[in-house]
């Protein structure tokens, strides 16, 4: 089955033409054009000085249109320098019936010899002409994706994210699973910037952003609403969504409050982080979005007093949850964070002592909204504290079962933050921060010199344990600078707990199968150039669902992924079309294909397997996992790999060694560096460029072996994210050769790396010894 | 003043107790940022100089003198530090490889000797228990009732319906063979040097 290939293509007398580049000698010092010119089988052959300028465009349009023909090489540069310009200068013949040979970086650029390097550039046209007889005339893929977009999370990243949607045009879905929009920023009193060295009220920072939202008619703000389930279709999220009632009509509900004054039902308020108690009907807090009270069922007795206080008639106490059905074009995925349950740590007393409190408790209190109306108390007594003793790191920079490896990153700038406030208004009350480190990283640093003028206290030790004796709480560290086993005695004792990603990320991530890091957080695409793409195709993530970070942070994250999805929207999805197609005659629904797609391209759909053009990135490893060899790559791949081996096999000489070379994107720009630098290397390298080398297959390398190739070299770059597989496919291979009764050595695997052409020269050269070394 | 020599490993000492057969935490010892929470909670830095913190400074540091230092010596073995470390180091493992290295090096007899009755114990009778050299304390520390109980052991497991305390013969001949076997008589009398 390997020798005899027959190469089908739709029409048999296809006219080629060829057109070769002199480069202003760059090339045709080295390549002998005439030489070239007349070895050549084709059509049209024609050369010209500088193929890229204007004049070369007149020379190949009309040539195309009077010699009516149907496919062109281009015998010139790389590709990557200059393919789209040549896929332009080829209208109107479509852009993907021309291919070009290389024969400047890799030929002209890195071979000395000119008889040499002319029977190459022979070669390399050959396979170009091979190759562009098997391409067919495709059209990019255009994915039309609604002007909508969903954000799940009502926090300031999901409210940052949507308002700069809506300004952008696009109708966006404001998702919250809690009865009021405005997320963890609501509890936090005040925040500070470094820059002003002054804290700031938070509420008066997010409330004209949160009626901004409510206000802009591109969002719809639906509250108490979860996922429950999205499906994606090329640029369509479907989405399933779960409204659970409020039991107040919030177009009655004018907030007078009467309601309030009835409910003889008493629970601690969540929003006050427990320190308050709310009635079972109530409003979140004041400036709360939709601005109508609710109903907290779980501890509702339903006695009827409010309904029959309420002068709007607002209330009513029968409510069903509502499936709303969802169609966007995107989501972004704010879903947030929680704290660190401090009840893990016992040691440190928080549930055994009531002046053991977290940051975020500490907040509450210090907020003028809050439990004590912003002053400072002890929760035992009525009275100032003496001192509050600040322990840093609680759950976080810690291995041990249930905490996080990670720094949650704003911390130390939050016990900074109530560390100044402290100080501010009580000057005499003693603030002690035991640090491990202080992270104040940028214009936080002054921020931190500016606590310590105020007197604040810092002493480097992490604490092991709080405890009580006599009076006061107890703090156990150790002053580790000065290398003394301490005990603190102290009124009150502040835990910093970590950042820990909110119940809504873990379930947004089962619900929409978006991958996430192993702190459970949503796993961006790439932490450096691709910080809030998932992998999902069409999904964003920022704020704290994706990290540990802060408000300054979550906003601009917010932003980003809001323009990330005003890419698609304005600029509509153009994809090439080259992705995989499925054959749902052949398919045997074994899902093999889902499991082996990182790009998460395939899913089941209607009892049939649906690849999702946007995800594909037409790599094709489904094709080798493909039993019932159901799945094939658009754009007839396989067979133009076939062409272009066979083409570059052609008139191989008695003696001659050729070595094919494989490589993706990332590989063919370092082989093209090796000629920019001027690098040399064996003239029997023949270089084949493929979307990902998944794409060859071992039918395609026994192929080359038993039609002349000497060796078969393939490089990928280790960062792709099907690289593993690639390593695994090569053992097989290897496996299948020997059966051929080949030698197994004449296949090698290698890592490319963009800056490494010269290991790269150097493999070519060493692989080239090697297959010259070995007999037969 | 200190100086870090060009082509010193401080790292030396370290390694060898990462690789140490007792160490149980290969992945935690480089990764000490001395915050000092072991000492915090460490019953032997409360009631002496003991420093698990500064012990482990100096062992990254490559200083040997730790091996010397005599209060590393009070150290409970309570595994406080071991189960509380945030980077899943263990101050307490790392301790008593230190007391090998310093009894190999025939440093800690003083503090290691009067241990050896536990061995003669075994030796004698094939069982654990408490050397004579330690029953004053324990009157002192308990009181009374801890000799009156040892007296009277025998007859107070008869109360109860239990054997007398006694291994057979053979039993103990055994195990004197194990014991010498592994080397640990020698390793004792080397002590008592």
């Amino acid at each position: 089955m390997y020798d005899k290939k027959t190469l089908n293509s739709q029409k048999l007398d296809l006219r080629v033409g060829v057109f070769i580049c002199r480069c202003g000698g760059n090339i045709s010092d080295i390549v002998d054009i005439d030489k070239l010119k007349s070895s050549i089988d084709a059509d049209v052959v024609e050369e010209f000085e500088n193929l890229c300028s204007l004049n070369g465009r007149k020379i190949i349009r009309d040539n195309i249109i009077n010699k009516e023909l149907d496919r062109v090489v281009i015998a010139s540069c790389s590709p990557i320098t200059h393919e789209k310009t040549f896929q332009d200068y080829i209208q109107p013949l479509n852009p993907y019936l021309m291919d070009m040979a290389n024969l400047r970086e890799q030929c002209s650029w890195v071979h000395g010899d000119m008889d040499k390097a002319t029977d190459k550039a022979i070669t390399l046209v050959n396979a170009s002409i091979e190759k562009v007889k098997q391409s067919q005339a495709v059209d990019p893929i255009l994915c039309q994706t609604p002007e909508s977009a969903a954000v799940i999370g009502g926090g300031i990243s999901g409210i940052s994210a949507a308002l700069s949607l809506a300004k952008q045009g696009v109708k966006t879905y404001l998702i919250e699973k809690k009865p009021s929009i405005g997320g963890n920023m609501v509890k936090i009193g005040k925040v500070f910037s470094p820059v002003k060295l002054a804290e700031e009220c938070g509420m008066c920072l997010l409330n004209p952003i949160m009626n901004e939202t409510v206000w802009h008619e591109n969002i719809e703000i639906l509250t108490n609403t979860k996922v429950l389930s999205t499906e994606r279709r090329a640029g369509n999220f479907s989405i399933l969504l779960e409204s659970n009632p409020r039991y107040v009509d919030e177009e009655k509900c004018i907030s007078c409050g009467k309601c309030i004054e009835e409910c003889p039902v008493e629970v601690p308020n969540r929003w006050d982080d427990g320190l308050s108690m709310r009635k079972a009907i109530y409003k979140p807090f004041s400036q709360s979005y939709p601005d109508a009270y609710t109903i907290d069922m779980e501890n509702c007795e339903k006695c009827g007093k409010c309904m029959k206080k309420c002068p709007m008639g607002a209330i009513y106490l029968k409510g069903e949850k509502e499936i709303v059905p969802l169609n966007v074009g995107a989501v972004i995925l704010a879903t947030g964070h929680k704290t660190f349950d401090p009840n893990l740590r016992p040691e440190y007393g928080y549930n055994r002592y009531a002046d053991v409190i977290t940051q975020s408790e500490l907040g509450r209190i210090m907020g003028v909204n809050g439990p004590t109306k912003g002053k400072l108390k002890m929760l035992s007594k009525d009275r100032v504290p003496r001192r509050v003793v600040m322990i840093q790191c609680v759950g976080s920079r810690d291995e041990k079962p249930d905490g996080h490896k990670y720094c949650s990153k704003v911390c130390c700038m939050v016990a900074l933050k109530n560390a100044n406030i402290i100080k501010h208004k009580y000057p005499d009350t003693d603030v002690i921060i035991c640090y491990t480190d202080m992270r104040t990283p940028g214009m936080y640093e002054k921020y931190y010199k500016h606590g310590q003028e105020n007197g604040i206290r810092l002493l480097r030790g992490r604490p092991g344990e709080v405890n009580k004796k006599g009076d006061s709480l107890v703090v156990r560290v150790e002053d580790t600078l000065q290398k003394k086993f301490t005990e603190i005695e102290t009124d009150m004792v502040v835990l910093s707990t970590a950042i820990e990603p909110s119940q809504g990320s873990e379930e947004i991530s089962k619900i929409m199968n978006v991958g996430i890091t192993e702190d459970m957080f949503i796993k961006e695409t790439h932490p450096k150039i691709k910080p809030v793409t998932t992998d999902v195709k069409g999904a964003y993530v920022c704020g704290t669902a994706q990290g540990p970070k802060d408000i300054t942070d979550s906003i601009m994250q917010a932003h980003a992924a809001a323009s990330k999805v005003a890419e698609i929207m304005n600029d509509g999805l153009e994809i090439e079309p080259f992705v995989a197609e499925i054959d749902d005659e052949k398919c045997n629904l074994c899902e093999d294909c889902i499991s082996i797609c990182k790009y998460k391209a395939m899913s089941i759909k209607d009892e049939m397997i649906y690849i999702d053009p946007m995800s594909c990135s037409g790599c094709g490893k489904c094709l080798t996992v493909c039993k019932p060899r159901a799945i094939n790559i658009h754009g007839n791949i396989d067979e133009k790999i076939f062409a272009t081996i066979s083409g570059m096999l052609k008139g191989k000489k008695e003696g001659e060694k050729r070595i094919l070379v494989f490589l993706d994107q990332v590989g063919y720009t370092a082989a093209d560096n090796i000629g920019v630098n001027r690098v040399d290397y064996p003239e029997s390298i023949y270089i084949i460029k493929v979307h990902s080398v998944n794409r060859v297959m071992p039918k395609h390398i026994i192929y080359a072996l038993k039609n002349g190739a000497d060796g078969v070299f393939i490089g990928e770059y280790p960062g792709d994210l099907m690289y593993q597989e690639v390593e695994n496919k090569m053992n097989q291979i290897r496996e299948e050769i020997k059966d051929h009764g080949m030698n197994p050595e004449r296949l090698q695997f290698s890592n490319v790396y963009i800056p490494y052409f010269r290991g790269l020269a150097n493999k070519f050269k060493e692989f080239d010894a090697k297959i010259g070394s070995m007999d037969a | 003043m200190d100086t870090i020599k060009i082509d010193d490993n401080p790292l030396e000492l370290a390694e060898k107790i990462v690789e140490d057969i007792k160490f149980s935490k290969e992945k935690g010892l480089l990764k000490c940022v001395q915050c000092g929470m072991c000492t915090s909670m460490c019953p032997g830095a409360r009631n002496s100089e003991y420093n698990p913190r500064a012990m482990i400074e100096k062992v990254l540091e490559g200083d040997e003198s730790v091996i010397s230092d005599k209060t590393i010596w009070n150290c409970f073995y309570c595994y406080t530090c071991h189960s509380i470390c945030p980077v899943g180091n263990s101050a307490c493992e790392v301790n008593q490889i230190l007391r090998q290295i310093a009894i190999s090096k025939g440093i800690a007899n003083e503090e290691v000797s009067p241990f050896a009755g536990f061995v003669d114990l075994m030796m004698d009778i094939g069982l654990g228990g408490i050397p004579d050299n330690f029953h004053q304390d324990l009157i002192r520390d308990i009181g009374k009732e801890w000799e009156e109980k040892n007296m009277n052991l025998n007859k107070i497991r008869e109360e109860l319906g239990l054997k007398p305390l006694e291994m057979p013969k053979n039993s103990i001949k055994e195990i004197r063979v194990l014991l010498k076997k592994t080397g640990l008589d020698k390793r004792v009398n080397k002590l008592r040097e």
